[in-house]
């Protein structure tokens, strides 16, 4: 079947959006909640609030199957809240699973090709039994909707019931045509009910029951609501889109009778219809005080918006983006900074006295400066996403094998370019599940016996160095046994060499040969012989590297590398012969003009210079790279120290330019067969003149 | 380019002018378009649809790798996208000239991989149909030979059309 409706196609983006995050949040309090071990009030609003969302943008896709889901959810938190439940313990497991169904059926939607809905009724059957329970092992009652929530016990079957003292009625006309008014009138009354306390809404069970459509089409929707909240009201149907017209129906006050008999629904429509102004708003004899009144009760709402946290925040100061299109603007952006220097360094101008010209051309230059800056950091999204993933895992992992973690997380706030992020969940989860399963010890005495407190933790850290992201995901478990890892190596034929030429940690790093697990039982979560497997392509993908570090006893680190690929990097622009490189300025140590009589030749030729008692080896960068050059005297020059791990190098250039700020773009796929990584050459990168530097790296050239 | 384009218009006019009969007989027959240019003397082609843009000669970054043949140039910025450039010249074993204000940069692209070509100077599109096409029973395997993919012959000349697919994935046909 398709996706969706006819003419919802557009929607189904912004659908899935809206629900992955609403998801991952309720997942983060959740998470927030349960270490916690109790609920705020807050904290259950919030929830509440995200499960309603989620239920009626599922309605209103027509997604019906996770509609029920979330509905069911949204039941069980209904009953938190109004029985005030302390303890909830058992909730948890049952809600994060309806997250994860969720979340799967979402990623079956996002996904190519037909879309059959999965039957959700196992989950649904667990989630009344859930609700069941918390209600005091009562049956969960069917009319455990939101509706009563507000309502003391109000059936109303006709509208007559809607209008009462101290309360206001507005009826809502949708624009012809526009079908599914019954979603529609739903997804206006939850805006309605963020800012006021609703009474009442005819017809009603407009979520649930799609034959209502057609009655609000010909009669109009009508919510019944506090009087003094009017203006708020007004302003969101003001906002709404599809609405044709809407009028408020007033209580006249006390001592006047109901404004409209005990009539049918058609009649007191007709009533109503000879008031009816086109989106306009007919106001009738204004209570006293009441704008005073609708003043303060509007920001009271905006407060309590603000007091469900991060979301309505969130909301407001984030948009979601096409990555496709942020291409583009930094395609065009590109381009405009080349355009620029043509224009302002054009060669008609040459010899003019140009003053202003140059002045503003300065400007113009600062501006798009900033702009390209601004367009390359749009890209770049912290690691916090996929990092805050793993608490989840660690979470359910740790009751699932019954070992007690810590998960430690450092440097979320590490910026990596979007494709990136996107690309490193799939290897942090297998190798946190890896650190969880096999790492941590299944028997706590071992980990005493060792010395090691019974309290195992799991590190998850990234930092920024040397134009790298490097990933680190430590654990003190019990670490790799080269030998085990040996032994399991050979019987599947997976060595190279014999069997002695292997060092410690050649042999650790064999776990990440594909079709290799040392675990001799498959579990639930890893042992599949795919993982680590999965891990070292994933990460190679974007051009990175995974090494293994264990010591035997102590701990594992799963040390990942992403190169300079797409990541921004600082770098130090040098000049040499008419080429630009670019160096990564975490490399450099020192830059420093030196006369040739300082300079210490050796032997063989080779040149070295003393900088405060140590000797390092001068490196021509132009003999290097074989670029002829004009500045070959150490006096006409400039030298760099650069250091990588295990050496130090001094650099010969023709000239620092500066520095600035690079996104590192890969060479072309044409020159893969070349090994130009291994000429010293990491990348390249765009400059703000349209011209290419090529960026430099170090440990390479230094080795090479 | 400018010239370029004037020759395909003068080109177009004539065809206009010999009937409306003629124009369907060709574009029934046209199998494709070919934009002509030059080599030295030698006029080559590469089919339309590999051709992305023609650009000038722009700025030339080379990039310092010893295993990087000769006729590899280096990269150059394409609206912020960097792509290999190769000289046409010297991967067909001929020397090297100064690139003139004539010499153009034809941007092709072939399986998402996309290569600059530096030629002497670019002529203009022709119409191609299947008359025209030359029998080559046996290319004989010389230098030039191992890129082309037909031959066409044509009232204004000879016309070697290039094969992309070898022109950018084959490096080691090229003499250098």
């Amino acid at each position: 079947m398709p996706k969706v409706e006819f003419g919802m196609e557009a929607m189904l983006d912004a659908y899935l959006f809206e629900s992955s995050t609403l998801l991952e949040q309720l997942d983060e309090i959740l998470l927030r909640t349960e270490q916690a071990g109790t609920f705020t009030e807050e904290d259950i609003n919030e929830i509440f609030r995200i499960m309603h969302t989620v239920k009626g943008s599922s309605a209103m896709m027509g997604f019906e199957s996770l509609q029920q889901l979330s509905h069911k959810g949204e039941d069980m938190f209904f009953l938190i809240r109004e029985n005030k439940i302390e303890d909830t313990s058992f909730v948890y497991d049952l809600v994060f699973r309806m997250s994860d169904l969720f979340k799967a059926e979402i990623e079956l939607l996002q996904a190519d090709g037909e879309y059959e809905p999965t039957d959700f009724s196992d989950i649904i059957k667990e989630l009344e039994r859930g609700a069941a329970m918390l209600s005091g092992a009562v049956p969960m009652p069917e009319t455990a909707t939101e509706s009563s929530a507000a309502a003391p016990a109000v059936t109303a079957s006709s509208v007559e019931d809607i209008y009462m003292p101290g309360c206001i009625a507005v009826r809502i006309i949708f624009e012809h045509g526009i079908e599914m008014e019954n979603l529609r009138a739903f997804l206006l009354l939850n805006k309605i009910r963020e800012e006021t306390e609703v009474i009442e809404y005819y017809p009603e069970n407009v979520d649930t029951d799609s034959s209502t459509a057609a009655h609000i089409a010909e009669n109009g929707f009508t919510v019944t609501f506090k009087a003094e909240d009017k203006e708020a009201v007004q302003k969101i149907l003001e906002a709404a889109l599809n609405i044709e017209s809407f009028e408020f129906v007033e209580d006249a006050g006390a001592g006047t009778e109901s404004p409209i008999e005990s009539e049918s629904v058609d009649d007191a429509s007709g009533t109503l219809a000879e008031a009816k102004v086109e989106k306009a708003v007919s106001i009738e004899a204004p209570k006293k005080a009441e704008p005073a009144k609708a003043a303060p009760s509007a920001s009271a709402g905006n407060n309590s918006g603000a007091s469900a946290p991060s979301h309505l925040g969130g909301k407001q100061s984030i948009i979601s983006v096409n990555l496709a299109k942020l291409d583009q603007l930094h395609d065009i952006v590109g381009e405009i900074i080349t355009t620029e220097s043509m224009v302002i360094s054009n060669p008609e101008l040459d010899g003019l006295q140009l003053e202003s010209f140059h002045k503003a051309a300065r400007e113009l230059r600062k501006l798009t400066d900033e702009l390209q800056d601004t367009v390359m950091s749009i890209r770049m999204v912290p690691l916090s996403g996929p990092f805050s993933k793993m608490n989840r895992i660690v979470r359910d992992m740790k009751k699932a094998l019954n070992k007690d973690v810590d998960l430690i997380i450092e440097g979320q706030e590490t910026e990596v370019d979007k494709s990136i992020v996107d690309n490193l969940n799939d290897p942090l989860m297998h190798l946190v599940r890896n650190c969880m399963d096999h790492g941590i010890e299944t028997n706590v005495d071992d980990r005493i016996k060792n010395g090691k407190p019974a309290k195992a933790f799991i590190k998850l850290s990234a930092v920024n160095a040397s134009g790298e992201v490097i990933i680190t995901i430590t654990d003190d478990g019990k670490g790799i046994d080269p030998e085990k890892v040996l032994d399991k190596a050979e019987r599947l034929g997976l060595l190279m060499k014999p069997r002695g030429d292997y060092s410690e940690r050649e042999a650790q790093n064999l776990i990440t040969m594909p079709g290799f697990s040392t675990n001799e039982q498959v579990t639930e979560y890893s042992g599949r012989g795919v993982g680590m497997d999965v891990v070292k392509q994933n990460i190679e993908k974007c051009g990175g590297t995974v090494v293994v570090e264990s010591k035997l006893g102590q701990g594992t680190s799963f040390v990942i590398k992403i190169p300079l690929t797409l990541a921004i990097i600082e770098g130090m622009e040098i000049e040499v012969g008419g080429t630009i490189f670019s160096i990564p300025i975490s490399m450099i140590k020192q830059s420093f003009k030196v006369t040739s009589d300082q300079i210490i030749r050796d032997t063989q030729r080779g040149e070295m210079i003393m900088i405060r008692g140590a000797c390092y080896p001068i490196m021509r960068l132009h003999e290097r790279f074989g670029i002829p050059s004009d500045v070959t005297e150490f006096e006409d020059g400039i030298l760099l120290l650069v250091e990588t791990e295990n050496k130090s190098v001094c650099l010969f250039s023709d000239r620092l330019i500066g520095e600035q700020q690079v996104v590192v773009k890969p060479f072309p796929p044409y020159f893969s067969r070349y090994n130009i990584k291994g000429a010293g050459l990491s990348g390249c990168t765009i400059m703000g003149d349209g011209s290419i530097a090529l960026i430099i790296d170090v440990a390479n050239l230094i080795e090479g | 380019m400018t010239e370029a384009k004037n020759v395909a218009l003068s080109k177009n006019e004539k065809v206009a002018s010999s009937g409306k009969a003629a124009v369907r007989a060709e574009k029934e027959n046209e199998i494709t378009k070919v934009l002509t240019f030059l080599i030295g003397e030698q006029v080559y082609g590469i089919e339309i649809p590999y051709i992305i843009e023609i650009i000038g000669v722009p700025r030339i970054t080379h990039v310092p790798c010893y295993e990087i043949p000769s006729f590899i140039k280096g990269i150059i910025n394409v609206r912020s996208k960097v792509v290999p450039v190769v000289n046409v010249r010297s991967c067909f074993g001929k020397e090297e000239i100064e690139y003139d204000e004539r010499a153009c940069t034809v941007i092709v692209a072939h399986e998402g991989v996309s290569v600059g070509l530096i030629v002497d100077e670019v002529l203009d599109v022709s119409s191609v149909s299947e008359k025209h096409i030359a029998r080559t029973p046996e290319l004989n395997r010389v230098n030039n030979n191992k890129f082309i993919d037909y031959i066409l012959e044509m009232n204004d000349g000879v016309k070697l059309v290039l094969d992309v697919q070898k022109l950018i994935f084959d490096h080691d046909l090229a003499s250098f």
